[in-house]
């Protein structure tokens, strides 16, 4: 079953153009890494379809209720202030938010799921540590876990392995293949780094030139491979 | 000793302005906090001196229209209230319109709302020379000349607000720490953004009217600077700041009283010591902490 759907769609900021024409369908249960160049519009794509960026033509629909069924967003750890005094279950317990309404306020369920999240990325003795303190690889799983803490249908993270050495990464790796693998739980990313897919990831899509072509990730790495060194 | 009990008599002369001080300095930093937090931190200086322009504002426009106002009067109160909560409330929404268009250049804004603001009290004061000293006067901020129908008015407002914002304490933390995640979860972050910043304005305007521009600015910032270095979750966060806040403004109503100092300076005077005694004891406990091999 389809998830999510891009038909036609035109991305950009003002008036400059970073994507257009893309066509895109993600199936429930599935791994999918949006791979590229730098500046390619990778992440721009990815603010597209979690809503953070209104497409300028097409659109991109999204198979169930975004209220019954919100999605779960790890965004890149630098946009987040480490001025704000947070504890790791507050950062968590954001990611129940998401099917609060404005008057509810978090209760026994939403701290239950937000504690059963840390326990999914293996960091449940981290739950009274200072946010801020963290390492690169542990504010990102605790981002993983705020994301499930959303019970989302589908999970969308924007580099989550940037800047972190290759045990962390190995790490987030594992939990998101696992939670794939196990739970089926639908994985979008994107990432610059070729190497942490092998293994994990079947299906890409190659970012480049204004536009977006889906393929298998070993045909895919062959051919830009072939047309860099060419 | 014989201070704190004179003041905490029922019978005290002072009793209302006593009330007032407390109550700007307990919901100054529960506003504060979101003003360190969003790293807005000038924006508590530029919005408590667009409240003074409100001020003189109306009160100028009084005197053109209508005609003279009566010092003490209770239109004249009115009139503050009304010109500080527009100009405050007018401001605050139009920077955070202008933030949305970019945020490199947040700091000039802020500084030139700042520079426009004060420019403007002045010339509002050397337009209505009749009322100058008086205008003055409520620019300064009139604690001492507090009255129990103007606590009782500030007391609701504060409350209002303070209801508010524990009320939607975890809507104001999300697009605070996350705008983008807050927008991917479907939240009304336009709706959350202009109602923190409504809270934010209307307890500065009141502050402002109540304690004056220097109170306010002090009361929105170092209650959470010094609070920030003593605690480790959001909740413990705004409820040390508040506590911070009524003690300093406490502490410093009862040394103004006792040593016959200016109030609002003293105040600020003794905010400014909490902050630095709290980051001394800080900078010690770093210091003597065991260092990792």
């Amino acid at each position: 079953m389809c998830l999510l759907r891009l038909r036609d769609v035109s991305l950009g900021y003002g008036n400059r153009p970073v994507l257009e024409h893309v066509d895109l369908e993600l199936a429930r249960g599935e791994f999918l890494a949006l791979l590229g160049p730098n500046g390619a519009g990778k992440t721009t794509l990815l603010r597209g379809i979690v809503g953070l960026l209104a497409p300028t033509a097409g659109s991109i629909e999204y198979e169930l209720d975004r209220r019954a069924s919100p999605l779960g967003y790890v965004p890149q750890r630098e946009t987040l202030d480490p001025a704000f005094p947070l504890t790791v279950f507050e950062v968590v317990l954001m990611g129940t938010y998401a099917r609060l309404s404005a008057w509810r306020r978090a209760g026994a369920h939403q701290h239950r799921v937000a504690r059963h999240a840390l326990e999914l990325v293996g960091l449940p003795a981290l739950a009274d540590q200072r946010f801020a303190d963290l390492s690169g690889g542990q504010t990102q799983r605790v981002l993983i876990a705020r994301a499930l803490a959303a019970e989302p249908s589908l999970l969308v993270l924007d580099e989550p392995t940037a800047g972190i050495d290759a045990d962390a990464t190995a790490a987030i790796m594992g939990v998101l293949s696992r939670l794939n693998r196990d739970d089926g739980l639908t994985v979008l990313l994107v990432t610059h780094q070729v190497r942490v897919l092998q293994g994990v990831v079947k299906a890409v899509v190659w970012v480049q030139d204004g536009g977006a072509a889906r393929g298998g990730l070993e045909e895919t790495l062959a051919r830009h491979t072939m047309a860099a060194v060419l | 000793m014989n201070t704190v009990v004179e003041v905490l008599s029922p019978g005290f002369i002072l009793r209302d302005a006593l009330i007032a001080s407390v109550l700007v300095g307990l919901v100054c930093p529960l506003v504060g906090v979101y003003f360190v937090l969003r790293r807005m931190i000038f924006l508590g200086v530029a919005l408590p001196q667009l409240a003074a322009a409100g001020i003189a504002f109306s009160l100028l426009m009084h005197r053109m229209f209508v005609g003279p106002h009566p010092h003490g009067g209770a239109s004249d109160a009115m009139m503050a209230r009304l010109g500080a909560t527009a100009f405050t409330l007018g401001g605050i929404l139009l920077l955070a319109l202008l933030e949305r268009r970019g945020r490199e250049f947040v700091e000039a804004r802020i500084g030139m709302t700042f520079a426009i603001a004060g420019a403007l009290t002045i010339l509002f004061l050397a337009a209505d020379p009749w009322g100058e000293a008086h205008i003055v006067n409520l620019l300064k901020g009139e604690l001492l000349a507090a009255t129990e129908t103007s606590v009782v008015f500030l007391a609701a407002v504060l409350s209002a607000v303070v209801i508010a914002l524990i009320a939607f304490q975890k809507e104001f933390l999300l697009v605070s720490f996350d705008h983008d995640l807050a927008v991917v979860f479907g939240k009304r972050t336009t709706f959350w953004d202009a109602l923190l910043y409504l809270l934010c304005g209307v307890t500065i305007s009141f502050g402002v009217l109540a304690a004056g521009p220097l109170v306010t600015f002090g009361f929105l910032l170092a209650p959470p600077l010094a609070a920030r270095q003593m605690t480790r979750r959001m909740v413990t966060f705004s409820v040390v700041s508040s506590a911070i806040g009524g003690v300093t403004a406490f502490v410093g109503f009862c040394a103004a009283y006792r040593y016959d100092m200016p109030l609002g300076p003293t105040e600020v005077a003794i905010s400014a010591g909490v902050v630095l005694l709290v980051s001394a004891g800080d900078w010690l406990r770093r210091a003597l902490a065991p260092h990792p091999a």
